[in-house]
């Protein structure tokens, strides 16, 4: 049977390098190339040795695809195609291309300036590394090769995230990547058509949670932002260039604008330029609010927020100020920190994860007490708020997604199998709540008869959770369209037997393949279409009997004697004295040697073989003794 | 002006915290299990529900440095399926079982919530000698070595039942046909229970039935139906038994005689409630003297009755959680019902508080009044 096997690559069971192998007919694709963010050695990447022990990976794999710009999904790409060495292509949307190295660098940075590391990727790899990508756009169908076809689908969760579907031939898998299922300020929620996939592969970590709503997780940052300023202190938001920055601007405008607030807003210099230059890019990616915005006005030429600049840092009294970079590390957000550190009237809120090593990391663990450049001790007096507006689907969300594209099975990574299985139970109640799939192959009116013997043999688990380095195989029953040919189909009720659909019924043809075409017709046709000629098979048998007669009295013994046996059938005494049973001939002759012993030659063609043998047997027991 | 996003924005100053889930199917049950972890259950018809375990979000469990916890999403700890509509739950303390009653079917349904894996398991049935298609009993768990359980859908089939054995340690034997609308457990010998037509009473198992109760036809004479609660011990002195009817009155009692109610108010709700089965009052577990009411439409109101005395036209409530009706009614018809509510076992101010279109609310309230 053909089968699907996945294997997600690596080791441990938390969320971050996310990295899943397919196999899919004999394809073989790499989904993400993840980063694990916890770990400072080797356990961050994923284990490639899975992927082959030997052989290059070129030459193995088909292609790498990447969701979106996430280091958890991104972050191991220039290590596993410069280091460990893969030149085939690189598939993704056309906002990750543009983010991906971005984020990229600035980790490399961290990694390498900030930390120390060695054996780190290099600036000029991750350039070579983009060289072999090649940007999809949404819904479009992508030839990987003759067999092997991709297709991207609105994933939301940020700019440019993408689900994909992999297809060869009839076989399928969607893979999910981060997604999510219900809109936000600045993005859609995902959507996928009725696809139906034959295997649908998505994160565990967020399907066993109830997500808090996005109204109420804006909320909280609005009212630590006006709680903070409303005491006289100063909130510090460390952000990347582009993402949640834009979002919690907007945010902040229209609370500065309802409420009448006059407490300065500061975005840090060349933030604004980058971001409308990479929104203005990507609308179609937005939702429906945010592009009809644009077209009202500049989305990022704000009212309340003003560019910053570093002398403003020093002003007194409450502000406000969105600068980079994220976590911390370097640069403007890291000098403001500093100087603000000290007053507990002060709040810094960090929207997102912090690499280890920063210094964002590091108050996000609660140390108080940081030791800076030259030995320099850095109290921390000011509040620290840790955020999370990150857009994940939860539980609700992923039956959602089932129920959109209607996978036959589901395979969930991250998870532990033994602690899910409710998870399990619930998702495989809502694929067997959908229409049967399209089971077996399709032969007309047998198509039900095949559907149940299929459906008899099929696997009894339908949602699978396969550990790191575990890989699950998933037969699969790939549907083969045959046309039978009228004509075959009415000799076949010609022969009497009505179709039952509960029985199976056997029916022999000539099976021409053409093109990608299946045909089921009879062998006449068939050797008509092809302009052969038919083959005639002919047997004959010699069966020697003791018999002093003449051949023709003893032909006319034959004749009697199956006439009287074969009723059913036409015996014929031919004037040369041959007898035919149906078209099977049966001559006498004498060989010359011995008069006592006669020989008669039966000769039968091959589709009359049952006959044929039976007669020979017959015969074969002599002759009954003639009345006299 | 959006109304959601004006609500949201006063909502600023009104809450210190805020917290709105979609669960996958409404719950009218909330019950607690230790301080972090709630179950939730499905009541619908024709359909299979859940039941839910889940852990409260660490933003709401942790104690310190709150700040540094960034999780704000329930946790499904562990679940089961239930073919039944689920209209109560009970946590067996001490153990890993669940009691259940619904309908159809008049019988209690006994869980095992597993210890090694996310499953709830439907382990035994109780029987129940009412068998009346549309009642369902209520329950509530004596706490003790052997659990027992309490459960009846009228008086006169009020019955204890050991958990483990099955054997019956206690009947009301009686023959009045009343419709009880709640059973509570007081302490290891008491519970006290309140009938549809407003009739209480405690009951001491330690003696054949005979119970302190107001006989009278009870305030409930115009076919109002009725709910109540016992608070807690530690409420301090003054009347601890809270009535509430179907016609927006809520009356105070005292155990020492359930007769004369201490203070009865009227209070400013929508009557008739669309749903009185689903009324609720319950005393605030760390509050003197206040209560919450819910079932009228879809808000939460908490009232202070320290100063309530004799019999009052209006009172106003000290709190009213309408977070329901912005955020996931918001205009649409029909307008949310909140099925039940609960109170945070140890945060003060802290509310839980459900709706017949799904929605679960997390919020701490502020007290505006209270001196600064």
């Amino acid at each position: 049977m053909p089968e699907i096997r996945v294997t997600p690559l690596g080791a441990g069971q938390d969320v971050g390098r996310s990295c899943i192998l397919v196999s899919i007919a004999g394809k073989n694709v790499m989904l993400d190339c993840g980063m694990h963010m916890g770990f400072n050695d080797d356990r961050r990447f994923p284990d490639f040795s899975y992927i082959t022990q030997n052989g290059r990976l070129t030459d193995f794999l088909d292609c790498v695809i990447i969701s979106h710009f996430h280091l958890d999904h991104c972050g191991a790409l220039p290590y596993f195609s410069e280091m460990v060495g893969y030149d085939g292509p690189i598939y993704m949307t056309h906002p990750t291309q543009a983010i991906c190295p971005i984020l990229l660098e600035d980790y490399r940075k961290i990694a390498v300036d900030k930390k120390g590391e060695a054996n780190f990727f290099t600036s000029q790899m991750i350039k070579d590394c983009m060289k072999k990508v090649v940007a999809v756009h949404l819904h479009q169908t992508v030839q990987v090769d003759d067999e092997l076809e991709i297709k991207a689908y609105y994933a939301g969760h940020v700019l440019g995230a993408a689900m994909f579907q992999i297809k060869v031939g009839s076989e399928s898998v969607v893979y999910t990547g981060d997604y999510n299922m219900t809109p936000d300020r600045h993005l859609g929620a995902a959507w996928i058509d009725k696809c139906r996939p034959n295997l649908l592969i998505t994160e565990s970590t967020y399907a066993t949670t109830i997500r808090d709503s996005k109204r109420c997780r804006e909320r909280d940052f609005l009212k630590k932002v006006h709680e903070t300023v409303e005491r006289g202190g100063k909130v510090l938001i460390p952000v990347f260039a582009l993402g949640r920055a834009q979002e919690l601007c907007i945010l902040l405008e229209t609370f500065w604008e309802r409420m009448n607030l006059k407490v300065p807003i500061y975005f840090s210099t060349g933030l604004t330029e980058k971001a409308n230059h990479y929104y203005k890019l990507f609308i179609p990616w937005t939702n429906q609010k945010i592009r009809k915005t644009f077209v009202q006005r500049n989305m990022f030429e704000f009212k309340h927020i003003k560019a910053f600049d570093r002398a403003f840092a020093d002003n007194p009294g409450p502000m406000v100020v969105f600068a980079t970079p994220g976590m911390l590390h370097a640069g403007q957000s890291l000098q403001i920190f500093r100087k603000w550190a000290g007053n507990e009237k002060n709040m810094v809120i960090m929207p997102g994860y912090c690499v280890q090593g920063t210094v964002g990391h590091k108050i996000l663990s609660g140390q108080r007490k940081l030791e800076m450049e030259g030995r320099q001790v850095l109290e921390v007096k000011m509040q620290v708020e840790y955020m999370s507006f990150s857009a994940h689907a939860d539980a609700k969300g992923i039956m959602q997604l089932v129920g959109q594209a209607e996978p036959e099975s589901v395979l969930l990574v991250h998870g532990e199998a033994k602690k899910m299985e409710f998870l399990k139970q619930k998702i495989e109640q809502e694929l067997r709540r959908q229409p049967g799939g399209r089971r077996g192959a399709h032969l007309g009116s047998m198509e039900a008869t095949w559907a149940e013997a299929f459906s008899s043999w099929g696997p009894g688990v339908s949602c699978y959770m396969p550990a790191n380095g575990e890989t699950v195989t998933l037969p699969t029953s790939p549907s083969i369209p045959v046309g039978i040919s009228l004509g075959l189909l009415k000799r076949e009720m010609a022969q009497g037997l009505l179709p039952e659909a509960k029985k199976p019924r056997l029916l022999h043809g000539t099976l021409i393949m053409k093109d990608s075409n299946f045909r089921l017709v009879s062998s006449e046709q068939a050797l008509k279409e092809l302009g052969l000629a038919e083959h005639q098979l002919r047997f004959t048998c010699r069966v020697h009997l003791h018999d002093t007669r003449k051949e023709q009295e003893m032909a006319l013994r034959v004749y009697s004697h199956l006439k009287s046996v074969l009723k059913d059938h036409c015996v014929q005494h031919l004037p040369d004295g041959s007898v035919t049973v149906e078209s099977i001939l049966i001559q006498a002759a004498a060989p010359s040697e011995d008069p006592g012993t006669k020989v008669l030659l039966v000769s039968w063609t091959y589709q009359d073989e049952e006959l044929g043998s039976f007669l020979t047997s017959l015969l074969k027991k002599g002759l009954p003794q003639a009345p006299s | 002006m959006d109304p959601e996003e004006d609500w949201l924005v006063e909502s600023l100053r009104l809450y210190e915290d805020f917290y709105a889930f979609d669960l996958s199917g409404a719950t009218r049950v909330l019950e607690w299990i230790d301080d972090k972890g709630v179950f939730v259950a499905g009541y619908e018809s024709l359909k299979k529900n859940e039941i839910l375990h889940l852990k409260l979000p660490l933003r709401l469990s942790v104690k310190e440095n709150k700040g540094l916890f960034p999780e704000r999403d329930f946790k499904v700890r562990h679940g089961g399926f239930s073919d039944r509509s689920i209209f109560d739950l009970k946590h067996v303390p001490h153990t890993r079982l669940l009691v259940t009653s619904g309908l159809p079917g008049c019988y209690l349904q006994v869980w095992q919530v597993a210890e090694d894996s996310d499953v709830i398991k439907a382990v035994s049935t109780i029987g129940v000698h009412e068998k009346e298609e549309s009642l369902w009993p209520r329950v509530a768990v004596f706490t003790s070595m052997a659990p027992r359980v309490l459960h009846g859908a009228r008086l006169r089939s009020l019955q204890v039942v050991d958990l483990e054995s099955r054997k019956t340690t206690y009947t009301s034997d009686v023959s009045d046909s009343e419709e009880l609308s709640s059973l509570q457990v007081l302490d290891a010998d008491t519970f006290a229970f309140c009938c549809a037509s407003g009739q209480l009473g405690l009951v001491d198992t330690r003696q054949k039935w005979a119970p302190l109760e107001n006989r009278s036809p009870g305030p409930g004479s115009g076919g109002e139906r009725w709910c109540a609660e016992v608070g807690s011990r530690g409420q301090g002195p003054g009347p601890s038994i809270a009535s509430l009817g179907s016609d927006g009155r809520l009356c105070l009692l005292d155990p020492r005689d359930l007769c004369h109610p201490v203070s009865s108010v009227q209070c400013p709700v929508s009557i008739p409630s669309p749903d009185p089965e689903l009324l609720r009052v319950t005393w605030a577990p760390s509050l003197k003297n206040c209560l919450a009411i819910s079932g009228f439409d879809g808000t939460v109101q908490v009232y202070d009755a320290t100063s309530w005395n004799g019999t009052q036209s209006q009172v106003e409530p000290l709190f009213t959680h309408r977070g329901h009706v912005f955020l996931d009614g918001n205009g649409m018809d029909p307008a949310p019902l909140v099925t039940t509510h609960t109170w945070h076992p140890c945060r003060p101010r802290t509310l839980l508080s459900a709706t017949n279109d799904a929605s679960l609310h997390v919020w701490d309230w502020v007290d505006l009044c209270a001196p600064c």
